[in-house]
């Protein structure tokens, strides 16, 4: 379309050239014909001034001859001069020294010849007058176009004769305009019905043809004086340069304006890209999240700061890397492995992430939260993965401590629980004791009054004794009261135990698991659950076999505290046991064991070896399983460690239970 | 330890038993006892009628239904005089350290913890009641020495003052103004009144109850 437009332009553009070109020749040809007429006209008046001042009848027949002999000599193209008389007679003639023509005189004087005609034309207006142009044989095969003037002589106010001059066309021209013409250009005088009287010029001819037309009006004669102008063709050459020229300055000074326009724009666009570049940089450097990519051969191919800064590696040492020098070395194989299948593409990870472990530089491990994405370029492919990470160090930490504040809490809230009801109790129990200590006391004081008993009259003993026996019936009584108050203790006892639901062990120890794997991750023990398939429900208090379970493998764990990590596993099972047709559950240590001192005191209540113990756990955790008509045991595990069971009746065997 | 004799102690425990128990132990012991089911009722008893001139004592239960023992306690320091009169044995199902001491600190005589080794209690009890009789008696001589030192006219006073500072009669006679022979007759009125025989004898008397 640009290209059509272009080129439209170039021709109309050449084409507009041309045409100026051409209007100027034909102004310049115009100008030069009205010029040729203007000076055809001066020649022809001032042969009629002069001939007018060769008036013969004021000069002597001779005179006039030596005259118009010389003005015939200057003037070329006046052929022959006459004087003729009042009627048209000739007296004298005078003809031009360079031709010779051969004049018929009679038919000259014939009433219709041009002269007369002139004659008559310029008697009548009295000034001069020309005659219609015509052609005469000029001896042989030659001939010329001639015109005639004729002047009326007046003398008092009467035309006394008239002078006649004979021009010829061809030498008007020759005189008057061959001077002034060009090498191509053509002048002819032409009858309006545009044939040729006489012609001049164009010795050179183009192929391209201007023409002008003149009228040149005389008295007595109308001719038009035509102009032709040769000319080469237009020269398309120097135009189409000219159009070229300017075409391409044009199109330079467009190119120049776009690509100056097109440079501001791609510089805007640099120092955008630049000031998105440098707020991504800020960005990734301000972000506390670790990043990594890494392409699909599993090599480093972008750290942020804060990644490095997170294990403690600088950049230069991670970039290019397939083994990462923060994986701790027991874990690596692992790590080499998820790797792998990630590479492989199986399965693009979820958004939620995943936990792992890292080592830092100095050796130290701390927990992360990875987020994985694939990393796609502009073209849709994908080149890596990319990653993000969180160090969840100081999360686990406030877990940790929010968890420990929690437990201490509820252990503070169960001590406090504790502490009333032993307030509770050793009041209600003391009142009744102080009185049966008091009654009892008294009754002695009664007896020991020495010797005063054998000294008593029989009425006094009798009184005595009532005083005694009243004594007694009244500690019975307050030892009724005593005992009043520890049934309704152990009622209290046995109403909470009466909650009983129907739960499968799987439910059961789902409900545990995850805060025993959260103190097995915090402790680094290995946990490891055994629940037989196909297990029928159980009839228990859930919340308290929750308790129970919770206990157990906390006991286990921290008895493993001191344990090589390798030996630091926790086993929990939930087995069937036919004979008993009871769930067996076992929680299994690899611990140090209980020592002979410590199994000799381990269900009593508030008895501890931990520092921060209160001694009820495993008093509890028997005093539950009793309640389910279980027995809590534990015993030496091989080859090393504790194993703590106990058993749950099923569903089916509801009515067991007491 | 001398039994005393026609004492009173008030037990207050708002536990019917335990106030039972108390009194049969009491009476074993020979000992007169009153019981109040609470606070109220002794304060009541006490504002009613003259704290009588025997020796007694209070057994009073820190934590009961109403006013607790430390309110009574505190409203019996109040009343001039009761709780040395009446001295104060608390009686706790609950060992509470500071409270002991502190009552303790404020006057009362003892804090026992429940339940108790009775016969210790009713030697404690025996030993507040002996010190409510001195005081008692400690009371009841000084009411009879302020008795007569009101019986003493200005003169017999002025006379006496300088006769405990040791001033000899001629002295006495010149700083006053009278004859040696007048202040002989009053110094013999101070010591008939003040039922002493010696200028040594009054001294000691008066400083005995702060009197000098």
């Amino acid at each position: 379309m640009l290209v059509v437009l272009v080129v439209g332009m170039l021709i109309i553009m050449v084409w507009l050239a041309g045409r100026y070109e051409a209007s100027q020749v034909q102004d310049k040809l115009d100008r030069d014909a009205a010029q040729a007429v203007v000076e055809i006209r001066s020649g022809l008046n001032r042969n009629l001034q002069d001939l007018q001042a060769i008036n013969p009848l004021h000069v002597t027949p001779e005179q006039w001859s030596v005259r118009v002999a010389e003005l015939l000599q200057v003037r070329r193209e006046l052929l022959r001069v006459e004087w003729r008389g009042e009627n048209m007679n000739i007296r004298q003639v005078a003809e031009t020294p360079y031709r010779s023509v051969e004049w018929d005189a009679d038919l000259r004087e014939e009433s219709f010849s041009h002269a007369v005609t002139a004659c008559s034309n310029a008697h009548r207006t009295n000034s001069p007058a020309y005659s219609s142009s015509y052609f005469q044989i000029l001896g042989g095969t030659m001939g010329a176009e001639l015109m005639e003037v004729c002047l009326p002589q007046m003398e008092g106010g009467h035309v006394r004769g008239f002078m006649v001059a004979t021009y010829s066309l061809q030498h008007i021209l020759i005189s008057q305009v061959s001077k002034n013409l060009t090498q191509n250009q053509e002048i002819s005088f032409t009858e309006p019905d545009g044939t040729r009287l006489a012609v001049l010029g164009a010795a050179w001819r183009g192929s391209r043809v201007f023409t002008s037309q003149q009228l040149l009006d005389l008295p007595g004669n109308t001719m038009v004086l035509r102009m032709d102008s040769w000319h080469r063709a237009p020269s398309v050459f120097p135009n189409v340069l000219t159009a070229l020229v300017t075409g391409m300055a044009i199109a330079l000074g467009s190119v120049l304006v776009v690509l100056v326009r097109d440079n501001r724009r791609r510089l805007r666009a640099e120092r955008d890209l630049g000031d998105a570049l440098a707020f991504r940089k800020a960005m990734e450097d301000s972000l506390i999240t670790g990043l990594r990519a890494r392409d699909l051969q599993g090599r480093i191919s972008y750290v942020n700061p804060a990644f490095c800064a997170m294990v403690g590696f600088s950049a230069e040492e991670l970039l290019g890397q397939s083994f990462a020098p923060y994986w701790p070395p027991e874990l690596a194989e692992e790590y080499v492995r998820r790797q792998a299948r990630r590479l492989s593409g199986a399965v693009p990870p979820a958004r939620e992430g995943h936990e792992s472990v890292f080592m830092r530089k100095d050796g130290t491990r701390f927990p992360v939260l990875i987020f994985e994405a694939p990393l796609i370029n502009a073209q849709g492919q994908q080149t890596g993965w990319m990653s993000a990470f969180i160090d969840i160090t100081e999360q686990r930490r406030m877990e940790d401590m929010s968890r420990a504040s929690h437990e201490r809490l509820q252990a503070t809230a169960r001590l406090a629980t504790v502490g009333e009801m032993a307030s509770l109790l050793s009041h209600e129990l003391t009142q009744p004791l102080m009185a049966m200590s008091s009654y009892a006391n008294g009754s002695l004081n009664m007896l020991q009054h020495d010797g005063e008993l054998e000294l008593l009259d029989k009425a006094t003993l009798i009184q005595r004794l009532n005083d005694l026996k009243s004594a007694m019936q009244r500690i019975a009584f307050q030892a009724d009261r005593a005992g009043k108050v520890i049934k309704s203790v152990r009622d209290f006892v046995r109403r909470r135990s009466q909650t009983h639901d129907t739960i499968t062990a799987a439910e059961l120890l789902d409900a545990v698991m995850p805060l025993v794997r959260m103190q097995a991750t915090k402790l680094g023990v290995k946990v490891q659950v055994d629940v037989e398939p196909r297990l029928p429900p159980m009839v228990c208090d859930s919340t308290m076999i929750e308790q129970v379970l919770l206990n157990l493998a906390r006991n286990a764990m921290q008895s493993m505290e001191n344990v090589e990590a390798a030996y630091k596993k926790l086993t929990i099972k939930a087995l069937w046991d036919e004979p008993s047709r009871r769930v067996v559950f076992s929680v299994e240590d690899q611990g140090a064991g209980i020592p002979q001192e410590v199994a000799e005191q381990l269900f009593t209540p508030f008895f501890t070896t931990k520092a921060e113990g209160m001694g009820l756990g495993l008093s509890m955790c028997r005093t539950v399983i009793e309640q389910h008509s279980g027995e809590l045991r534990y015993s030496v595990n091989a080859p090393r460690g504790t194993v703590f069971t106990f058993s749950l009746p099923v569903a089916g065997d509801r009515e067991k239970l007491s | 330890m001398e039994p005393v004799t026609n004492a009173t102690v008030y037990i207050v425990d708002d536990d019917a038993d335990v106030r039972d128990a108390l009194a049969w132990l009491l009476r074993s012991r020979r000992l007169y006892s009153e019981s109040f089911a609470c606070a109220e009722d002794f304060l009541a008893m006490l504002t009613q009628r003259p704290v009588p001139r025997h020796p007694q004592c209070l057994l009073l239960d820190v934590r009961m239904t109403g006013m607790s023992g430390l309110s009574l306690f505190a409203q019996l320091k109040q009343l001039e005089g009761v709780i040395e009169t009446v001295p104060v044995i608390f009686l706790t199902g609950h060992a509470d350290v500071p409270t002991a001491v502190q009552t303790v600190k404020q006057g009362a005589f003892d804090f026992c913890e429940k339940p108790f080794s009775d016969n210790v209690l009713v030697d404690r009890i025996e030993q507040a009641l002996q010190q409510s009789a001195q005081y008692l008696e400690e009371t009841a001589l000084r009411h009879a020495l302020l008795n007569r030192l009101a019986d003493l006219t200005e003169r017999e006073r002025g006379v006496m003052t300088l006769v405990v500072e040791g001033v000899p009669n001629k002295l006495i006679a010149d700083q006053l103004d009278i004859s040696v022979r007048t202040v002989e007759v009053h110094r013999a009125r101070v010591f008939d009144k003040m039922q002493v025989k010696s200028a040594v004898e009054l001294a000691n008397v008066l400083r005995a109850h702060g009197q000098l």
